[in-house]
């Protein structure tokens, strides 16, 4: 019998908002995404002068990411290889993908060309916080809650891993959503057991948990 | 280490040569394979020079006995694949447990490419059941089914470092007694995307290039393919042909630094050689040899070069980067400079780092830039790093 495992935090930024369980902690609605996606990391203060080179996709998972990771998570209580990351999207790299392929016709940008592909993202969180552990990034036409419990399950069950972030990270133009997941094998006061139908309850609500 | 694991062939293909006496030859004459992009179709032709592998894709075909469509990758993964395997002479082939571990970083992107030009023009001009097998591992299987290796055959692309990765993971499959024979290396052959990429991350000298130089202005591409055939110590002992060496030592570390470049410290290349020489159980000054990764570009080399005097230091082993001849083969280099690194041990020889001039300011290393005869060489390191820092050494020694 497989330990269980819970959603320890979540973190959804979407359609001008950031939640973090539950909780809406910021709003600014009518603006385009990369102004958006700036009042974001400025009304967090962060401080990660990389976040300024990222293509929407990285900034999107690395803020979700941020805030997710920013109180409650005891980093000190895993080693590097024991972290990874499972996420997926419908768009893959494409936002960036095109924004490259316009640059060609000029000077191809190289600050562009490496972000396309679609786990770059996942290179962006592991490269800020250490992370050293098994990853992989999907690509799905919805999200798809059972896949992504299953790949999470077949991670921490196998003590491949001992805490994983999981989700969604999806950037096309100004249409983006971005909702990950903290699993852990450990609880706390507001986390819900791992599984597909929590994750997907948290998905469409928009809100978290 | 539970059981040595022994190398008992070898074959490459490379701009140098389409076989080993011919690379051993092109070394000797310190003649470098890049010149002008005469095969490939590309608009960089007369602009940046290529290594191209100097026979076209009917001329492989014809090799081969492989079908005309079939992909420049697999064309060169079999030459010398099978160059590898007869090479080895392995008694009773057949009776023993086999894989074939290759690795590429473009699959079939050649013929892909070849293919959307018609086809974005007008959507019957061609089927796209055509293009659906171009992925990296069917570079493998179709060279697996060549070869008649059906026990255990994967795919491994990790850039620049991917080959050197399958002989690792290859080694780690006899060793842990899973396989009794494998073989390991990679194939890459030029494609639009790789030039065009490369291009645009400004990492490509329009000079040939000059690996270690203080004033080295990036990589020259190149195409072909290397393997090793890895055998068990059971098998080793029956064989009646001699073994080249063992590989005594591997180690990967990545230093997730950015999406392409190295640290500049070279902490991952640092600890790759380290966990490499901790695994023969060698002390750094026994390494007689370093076939370095040395790229030509100028993140790569300072970094690199920063590891080595980090471990090696005050006394650097000679070096050379035989990417002065070949070009960077990127999937493919792994293979084909493990395939030198054996040649080395067994002829006693030290390749030339051709152009080399100015040391990097820093760093004052000076890399061999004469072809020698007669060294004493009983352990090579062979070093290879890829995008995402990525980074492996290996590390061969005379039996």
């Amino acid at each position: 019998m497989p330990e269980e495992k819970n959603i320890t935090g979540s973190c959804t930024i979407n359609n001008g908002a950031v939640f973090k369980d539950g909780e809406q902690l910021f709003e600014n609605k009518g603006i385009d995404l990369q102004h958006f996606l700036l009042s974001v990391y400025q009304h967090f203060q962060l401080n990660y002068p990389k976040f300024y080179k990222m293509d929407s996709l990285s900034k999107l998972g690395w803020l979700a990411s941020e805030i997710l990771l920013k109180s409650g998570f005891g980093k000190e209580n895993y080693q590097s290889e024991e972290v990874g990351l499972v996420l997926a999207n419908s768009n893959s790299s494409l936002d960036s993908d095109s924004k490259y392929f316009d640059t060609v016709k000029d000077i191809a940008s190289p600050s562009l060309f490496v972000y396309t592909l679609p786990n770059i993202v996942i290179g962006e969180i592991c490269i800020r916080n250490h992370f050293k552990g098994e990853h992989a990034f999907f690509i799905q036409d919805t999200f798809d809650a059972l896949f992504i419990e299953k790949q999470v399950n077949y991670l921490l069950d196998r003590d491949i891993l001992k805490a994983c972030i999981c989700g969604w990270v999806d950037v096309l133009e100004q249409d983006y959503k971005v909702v990950l997941f903290l699993v852990e094998k450990q609880k706390n006061e507001h986390s819900l057991l791992f599984s597909a139908e929590n994750m997907c309850n948290i998905f469409n609500n928009s809100k978290g948990i | 280490m539970s059981s040595s694991v022994y190398v008992a062939g070898i074959g490459v293909i490379s701009a140098i040569g389409n076989n080993v006496p011919q690379h051993l030859a092109s070394f000797e004459r310190e003649e470098a394979g890049m010149c002008d992009i005469s095969l490939f179709d590309t608009t960089h032709s007369k602009k940046l020079p290529v290594a191209e592998v100097k026979l076209d894709n009917k001329q492989l075909t014809a090799i081969t006995g492989l079908p005309d469509d079939t992909s420049r990758t697999a064309l060169l993964s079999l030459i010398a694949a099978k160059e590898a395997l007869t090479d080895a002479a392995i008694p009773g082939f057949d009776t023993l447990r086999s894989g074939f571990v290759s690795a590429n970083s473009v699959g079939g992107m050649d013929k892909s490419e070849a293919f959307f030009v018609d086809f974005l023009a007008n959507n019957n001009k061609g089927k796209l059941r055509n293009i659906y097998d171009h992925e990296c591992g069917s570079m493998t299987e179709i060279v697996a089914d060549q070869l008649g290796i059906s026990d255990y055959m994967t795919t491994i692309s990790t850039a620049c470092s991917s080959s050197a990765n399958a002989i690792f993971y290859a080694a780690r499959l006899i060793k842990n007694d899973v396989l009794d024979v494998v073989i390991a290396g990679g194939a890459d052959a030029l494609t639009k995307f790789t030039l065009n990429g490369f291009n645009t991350l400004m990492i490509l000298d329009k000079e040939l290039c000059r690996p270690f130089d203080e004033h080295r202005a990036g990589l020259n591409l190149g195409e072909g393919a290397g393997y090793l055939v890895l055998v068990s110590e059971k098998v080793a002992n029956k064989l009646s042909k001699g073994l080249y060496c063992r590989l005594s030592g591997c180690h990967n570390n990545n230093d997730a630094y950015h999406q392409t470049a190295s640290s500049p410290d070279g902490t991952g290349s640092y600890l790759a050689m380290k966990g490499a020489l901790e695994k023969s159980g060698l002390v750094p000054s026994e390494i007689d040899y370093i076939n370095l990764h040395g790229t030509g570009t100028p993140n790569n080399d300072s970094a690199e070069g920063t590891a080595i005097k980090r471990l090696f230091d005050p006394k650097c082993p000679p070096m050379s980067s035989t990417k002065s001849f070949t070009g960077h083969t990127l999937g493919a280099s792994g293979g084909i400079e493990a395939v030198l690194s054996v040649m080395a041990i067994k002829h006693k020889i030290i390749y030339p780092n051709l152009r080399f001039e100015t040391p990097m300011n820093d760093l004052g290393l000076v890399p061999e830039t004469k072809f020698l005869k007669n060294q004493n060489i009983d352990h090579v390191m062979s070093n290879s790093f890829g995008f995402g820092g990525n980074c492996t050494s290996l590390i061969f020694s005379r039996i």
